[in-house]
């Protein structure tokens, strides 16, 4: 039977349960990172808030599923260890977004700029992605085949 | 009538407040008043009692979790404290509908509206500023007037979506060329027909324009930072989007940067879910 998790902001949920389906809902300047492995049939979803953990260093100890650095890690080194490889594993990510205009804060850019940044370190590619403009996003995983979509504004698209 | 007049005057015929709400608001506005009378005009409803107490008593506003009557909370907290949280619990009940106009499904206008409260307390709190007493409930109040356009009439988004896209304006200045008026100034409106008191109605009046208002007011830069990290969450944001422009004037009035509103934002989502259950 299907099962929706949903993950929170600042959360994370892996499945190896076909069927599951991980979803996040409210994307805004977060970015969220959907990584299936289609060997070990299993899947992760994070939903990270802000870019550096060094913005608040006692709060990633608490929860690192909050910072893009210490959070997306954290993700892939579970799915590792419940099967996936860096070889077959597959990433796709959205969110990303800012407020139109803003001059002031760039918490959307940067938040997609360390995750490509900290993804191109280590080796990884994405291989779908939707970042940017003014406008919220969900994501969601569906464990059995790796589909992820994202939904603004009631529409639905494969990503 | 022009659509602007027409929807200033829907504002008017939209319901009131409860009984309850009505008269506190009218001994408050008595300089003569005796505050006990508070207690006594809030007691005769007693689902706000209970709400108004669960506030009162939350770590969240400082309580002790020992405040048992209202009686107590006016002489403990003071009364323009608990005249602050009973109007957030008189108004939250009208906040949970679904706001078709704006793509908002039921409870998101409150979900959005509780995390512009919390972020603009939590604004204040991390730059070691005070804010104002009616800081927390102008800022649940601030996305209001959605309620009369997205509900009441009802208003096509679609051509002020189009253009937000075209001519790069923000959402609210898109209100504006299409129906002669945006949804905070309606907001206004009606908590003016509400008689709130002006301290909100300005904060309202005034959220997405702050280098337009007639004064500068700390509570109004603290709700329009507080609205402009609501937005950044996504959560409730509806078809509006994040389609807002933050004024630096006012970072800079607070001394708000990068750093302080990313640490600002990681309170918000610890505290959330305390203040969530406090008006579920």
């Amino acid at each position: 039977m299907q099962q929706v998790i949903v993950v929170n902001i600042s959360d994370m949920k892996v499945s190896r349960k076909p069927g599951d389906v991980l979803t996040t809902y409210s994307l805004g300047s977060c970015v969220g990172v959907a990584a299936w492995d289609p060997k070990a049939l299993v899947g992760g979803l994070i939903h990270c808030l802000l870019p550096l953990s060094t913005s608040s260093p006692l709060r990633a100890q608490e929860n690192p599923y909050m910072f893009v650095n210490t959070g997306v890690g954290t993700m892939l080194k579970t799915l590792f260890r419940m099967g996936a490889t860096r070889e077959s594993i597959i990433l796709k990510a959205a969110g990303g977004a800012d407020m139109r205009g803003n001059d002031l804060f760039h918490t959307g850019a940067r938040n997609t700029e360390v995750l490509r940044e900290l993804l191109n370190r280590h080796g990884f590619t994405l291989a779908a992605a939707e970042f940017g403009g003014s406008i919220p996003r969900g994501l969601t995983l569906f464990t059995d085949t790796g589909r992820v979509s994202v939904k603004t504004f009631g529409k639905e698209h494969d990503l | 009538m022009s659509r602007r007049e027409e929807i200033l005057a829907r504002v008017k015929t939209v319901e009131a407040l409860p009984s309850a709400i009505r008269q506190a608001i009218d001994l408050l506005a008595d300089a003569d008043a005796d505050m006990g009378e508070l207690a006594r005009i809030i007691e005769y409803d007693p689902g706000l009692t209970a709400n108004v107490l669960r506030l009162v008593n939350s770590s969240y506003f400082g309580g002790l979790r020992t405040i048992t009557s209202l009686r107590e909370a006016v002489v403990r907290l003071g009364a323009g404290q608990v005249f602050q949280l009973l109007i957030a619990c008189g108004v939250v009940p009208c906040m949970r509908a679904e706001i078709k106009g704006y793509g908002l499904p039921r409870g998101m206008l409150l979900e959005h509206s509780v995390v512009t409260a919390v972020a603009a307390r939590t604004v204040a709190r991390e730059l070691g500023l005070t804010a104002p007493d009616h800081t927390f409930t102008a800022a649940l109040l601030s996305n209001i007037g959605k309620i009369v356009l997205g509900t009441f009439l009802e208003v096509d988004a679609a051509p002020i979506l189009d253009i937000v896209t075209r001519r790069g304006l923000s959402f609210e200045e898109a209100e504006e060329a299409v129906l002669g008026v945006s949804h905070d100034e309606v907001g206004a409106a009606l908590l003016e027909h509400w008689r709130l008191p002006e301290s909100i109605v300005y904060v309202v009046r005034w959220r997405l324009k702050t280098e337009q208002a007639p004064r500068r007011n700390l509570a109004l830069d603290l709700v329009h930072m507080g609205s402009a990290l609501a937005m950044m969450t996504g959560l409730g944001v509806g078809l509006d989007g994040l389609n807002y422009r933050p004024s630096p004037e006012a970072a800079r009035r607070l001394g708000l940067d990068t750093a302080g509103l990313e640490t600002a934002l990681a309170s918000v989502i610890a505290s959330l879910d305390e203040v969530r259950a406090l008006f579920s």
